[in-house]
């Protein structure tokens, strides 16, 4: 089997009428207006899913652990060789799919590369760099963008035509749909490699303007905020107000259980980063939010003990 | 345990409210000031009704059950057995102050005084009557037979006892109740502010369109229905009010300043679903979605 043919289906997929990337692409056009250059500006080299030596592509992961995993079990699913690099924490072998390896460093020849570190900019900052110099300036770059924008990412590497930012959370990589936000550098044929890509793991393409937070995201953790500046006024128990929020107005989840799902220390990052962003008082982060995010599980049996739990 | 209540107001709520309490075959007189709003009441209960055995969920004998049990009364005093009293009036505050301190009048000492609302403090309701201990916010969400949801409001006077014969009474209608302190919003409608806020702030700021927001709300987040949807479904003008007066009564807290595109759309009259156009545009017979590709 070539590469070659491991191709041809996903773009496949990505042209099905039910999955077609021109929609997402034509929605994301008025969108593009204020900030986004014209795509075509220079010869930029074409970027898509490389044609390598190996028949099966190499999916490059790196960032934090669990989410790598999913997305790890996702990729492998669809046939993708998946190399870990630099996750942290390394899952458990045992709970890695069988055509995920680890690499000590960056594929040569990875087909795409996936960073999904969320909040430690130093840490992106040093794999983003260590995959640019590592992989073809063919292969795209999809790094989580959700504490950093996806062009300040870009301006810290070479192939700055190559990197776009997304939204990478727990849960995530089994959505049907994916936001993705393009950058002042990306030329068409990135987006092309990156919607090809994601078609083939079964998710449609969003794509939207480079902000951090970008749309569920932001929307999700202002929620969770406001929750949590309820609970600090002592508005009502942590139980209640998820329970309120699932029955009165049905939303999916409860906040604070979506803030578990999500993980607290990720809303807190996200919520951080829209502060420092906008440095708007409505972005403040609530601060019983952030020792929740510190104190772990110990904030629930704290709050259940206490004497004046109404 | 309960056998007569009182249902104050025949409008959407008092009317919803009214059903629930006759499915539980409890006895419920139904207030309003005259009875074309009260025939009005009993109508649109019985076509609720009449829905439910089309489903095959209740028999016709069941439904004759229920009716049997609401009472209209036009006549205050005629409701002095009451054991429970739900006040579903208009959102003024002195039109339910009013209506409470006449009707502490009328029935026994030591009835619970419930007052349903959902952006008036149950403590200013409560500030003039005589024992504004028995007072408490009962928050219904409509439509009250089907939403499952009661917000308890403890008043700043509310007693212990007021706020437990509620908590019962709620979960004998069949209800689930969270018990809230007064604060502007309760929980559901402060805790879903920026689900409207945060959509229009993005779409304000050119970050995404209407239809990929209301989409990635609902194939990412999981949301039944996107935000704009939403907001056209319940009216950009009574979303509208609900953020303003929480953003007056939080003493203009930035988190819940409304949005100017809510306010450029009230003002031209673009209100939602009820006038055929909100952030989407609707069939005015069908009242079903046009779908305009590209426009946001």
């Amino acid at each position: 089997m070539t590469s070659n043919k491991e191709r041809t289906p996903a773009r496949g997929v990505a042209k099905a009428p039910k999955r077609k990337e021109p929609a997402g692409k034509k929605k994301a056009a008025p969108a593009a207006r204020p900030v986004r250059t014209t795509p075509s500006k220079a010869p930029t080299p074409e970027v898509k899913p490389r044609a390598s030596a190996t028949a099966i592509p190499v999916l490059l992961l790196s960032g934090e652990g669990s989410l790598a995993l999913e997305y790890a079990v996702a990729a492998a699913a669809k046939g993708y060789a998946v190399h870990l690099w630099n996750v942290d924490p390394l899952p458990a072998k045992s709970a890695l799919p069988q055509q995920a390896s680890i690499v000590a460093t960056p594929t040569a020849n990875a087909a795409v590369a996936l960073e999904v570190t969320i909040s430690d900019r130093a840490a992106k900052q040093r794999n983003v760099k260590a995959l640019d110099s590592a992989l073809p300036t063919t292969s795209p770059i999809i790094s989580s963008s959700l504490t950093v924008t996806a062009v300040e990412q870009a301006s810290w590497i070479v192939g700055k035509h190559r990197l776009v930012g997304c939204a990478a959370l727990p849960t995530y990589a089994s959505k049907l749909t994916v936001e993705v936000a393009p950058t002042v550098f990306s030329p068409r044929q990135t987006l092309e490699a990156v919607g090809a890509f994601y078609a083939s793991l079964g998710q449609r393409m969003e794509l939207v303007q480079d902000r951090v937070g970008l749309v569920s995201a932001r929307i999700i953790c202002q929620l969770i905020n406001e929750a949590a500046f309820a609970l600090q006024e002592d508005v009502a128990r942590p139980e209640d107000v998820d329970t309120a929020m699932q029955l009165g107005v049905n939303y999916p989840h409860g906040p604070f259980a979506w803030a578990d799902i999500l993980g607290m220390r990720n809303v807190v990052a996200i919520l951080q980063a829209l502060h420092a962003d906008y440095a708007e008082e409505r972005y403040r982060v609530s601060p019983l939010l952030r020792q929740m995010a510190l104190g772990g599980e110990w904030w629930r049996r704290q709050l259940e003990q206490s004497p004046k739990g109404m | 345990m309960f056998k007569y209540i009182a249902v104050i107001g025949a409008g959407t709520m008092g009317a919803g409210i009214a059903q629930v309490v006759a499915q539980m075959k409890c006895d419920v007189y139904l207030y309003d000031v005259n009875d074309t709003l009260l025939r009005r009441a009993v109508e649109r209960i019985k076509a609720d009704l009449k829905r439910a055995v089309q489903k095959g969920l209740m028999t016709p004998e069941e439904v004759l059950a229920v009716l049997d049990h609401i009472r209209p009364k036009t006549h205050l005093p005629d409701m002095s057995p009451a054991e429970f009293v739900i006040e579903a009036v208009t959102e003024d505050l002195r039109v339910k102050r009013d209506m409470l301190r006449r009707m502490e009048e009328v029935v026994k000492q030591g009835v619970v005084l419930a007052t349903n609302t959902s952006s008036i403090p149950v403590t200013a309701i409560a500030a003039g009557l005589k024992q504004p201990s028995k007072v408490v916010g009962m928050h219904f969400f409509n439509p009250a037979p089907i939403m499952k949801l009661v917000e308890v409001v403890r008043g700043d006077r509310t007693s212990d006892d007021t706020l437990k014969t509620t908590v019962d009474f709620a979960s004998f209608l069949g209800k689930t109740s969270v018990t809230v302190k007064d604060t502007p919003g309760f929980i559901v409608n402060r805790v879903a502010r920026p689900y409207y806020g945060e959509a229009l702030r993005i779409v304000g700021e050119n970050l995404a369109t209407v239809d990929q927001v209301d989409r990635i709300a609902r194939e990412v987040a999981g949301f039944a229905m996107g935000p704009f949807e939403l907001m056209d479904l319940i009216g950009i003008d009574v979303n509208l009010s609900v953020t303003q007066s929480m953003y007056d009564q939080f003493g203009g807290e930035p988190r819940y300043r409304p949005h100017p595109i809510q306010k450029r759309m009230v003002d031209a009259g673009k209100l939602g679903r009820k006038t055929n156009e909100g952030f989407y545009r609707y069939d005015e017979f069908s009242k079903k979605r046009i779908d305009e590709p590209g426009r946001s």
